[in-house]
């Protein structure tokens, strides 16, 4: 008789406890995200005109820099996952290079952000000038925040990586920190094309 | 180089293109009603990779895999609605 075994695993990658937070932020955006989608409703030329201020240019780049991070981490935590007793300084050395260059895309995410608020900020656009310009600054202000943390937690998963820290059949703590990376990557693939793109 | 690993990389230029292909529509104001169904059902591919691939729930059971889809589903589609109901 053939029993039907599953080899799905029993719990996602990393800590449960992450997913939590996860699940929280989930909600929280995607109440960001149809408060704007249905707020549009009631002026669309304002929301149309108001979205023609913000740099089409700077989102898209944005968004190649975090789908691009998002692919390195994932890199890294193969290095990790894949590691044997063996091979344990050449896979953190290896995923210490990959998760680098995550952080620098991170960064580069930041850098342009600052460079986008300053221009719009600069324009003397703030949170009471419309509707639209209230949720562009929500969103994309919340999200910005998520990617200096996610960044900072980047940095101490490469701190360990950079002390061999990371042991075979180790890998929660950096399966974790990527769970977060991607959703805050995640986040930013609706954010990009609702507030940037579609009129 | 593993499969594995030739998977990701595709699943990278997939999202890249997808991605490209969204700030054309932008930045060619070619958006029009059509096209915003279009751009939504590109912005979910986007996603599903994101959560299959890179978050690595394809591996896991279908119950945590399906949190994010359908989240995914959900919010596309309100928006989708957002945007196709006719204005009072």
């Amino acid at each position: 008789m053939s029993k039907n075994i599953s080899l799905k695993e029993a719990y996602p990658p990393g800590d449960l406890a992450i997913w939590v937070i996860i699940y929280v932020e989930f909600i929280t955006f995607a109440l960001l995200f149809l408060g704007y989608a249905f707020s549009r409703r009631l002026d669309v030329e304002l929301f149309n005109a108001s979205q023609s201020v913000v740099s089409q240019t700077s989102g898209f780049v944005n968004t190649i820099i975090l789908i691009t991070s998002s692919y390195f981490v994932v890199k890294a935590v193969h290095s990790i996952k894949n590691m044997t007793k063996e091979t344990q300084q050449e896979s953190n050395k290896e995923a210490s290079k990959w998760l680098l260059f995550a952080i620098v895309c991170g960064l580069a995410f930041i850098t342009i952000k600052i460079t986008e608020f300053s221009n719009i900020f600069g324009m003397g656009i703030n949170l009471s000038t419309n509707r639209y310009f209230m949720f562009y600054i929500m969103l994309t202000v919340f999200h910005f925040l998520h990617v200096v943390l996610g960044s900072g937690i980047l940095f101490l998963i490469y701190k360990k990586t950079k002390i061999n820290g990371y042991l075979p059949n180790d890998s929660k703590g950096i399966e974790t920190g990527a769970s977060y990376w991607h959703m805050v990557d995640l986040l930013w693939i609706v954010l990009f094309p609702l507030v940037y793109i579609i009129r | 180089m593993t499969k594995i690993t030739r998977t990701l990389e595709y699943i990278w230029i997939v999202l890249i293109i997808l991605t490209i292909f969204a700030y054309f529509l932008g930045y060619f104001k070619y958006i029009s009603t059509p096209l915003v169904a279009v751009l939504l059902i590109t912005t979910f591919i986007k996603g599903q990779l994101v959560i299959d691939y890179f978050m690595d729930l394809k591996k896991v059971r279908l119950k945590y895999r399906l949190i994010p889809i359908l989240w995914l589903i959900i919010v596309l589609s309100l928006i989708a609605t957002a945007y196709y109901l006719p204005l009072s």
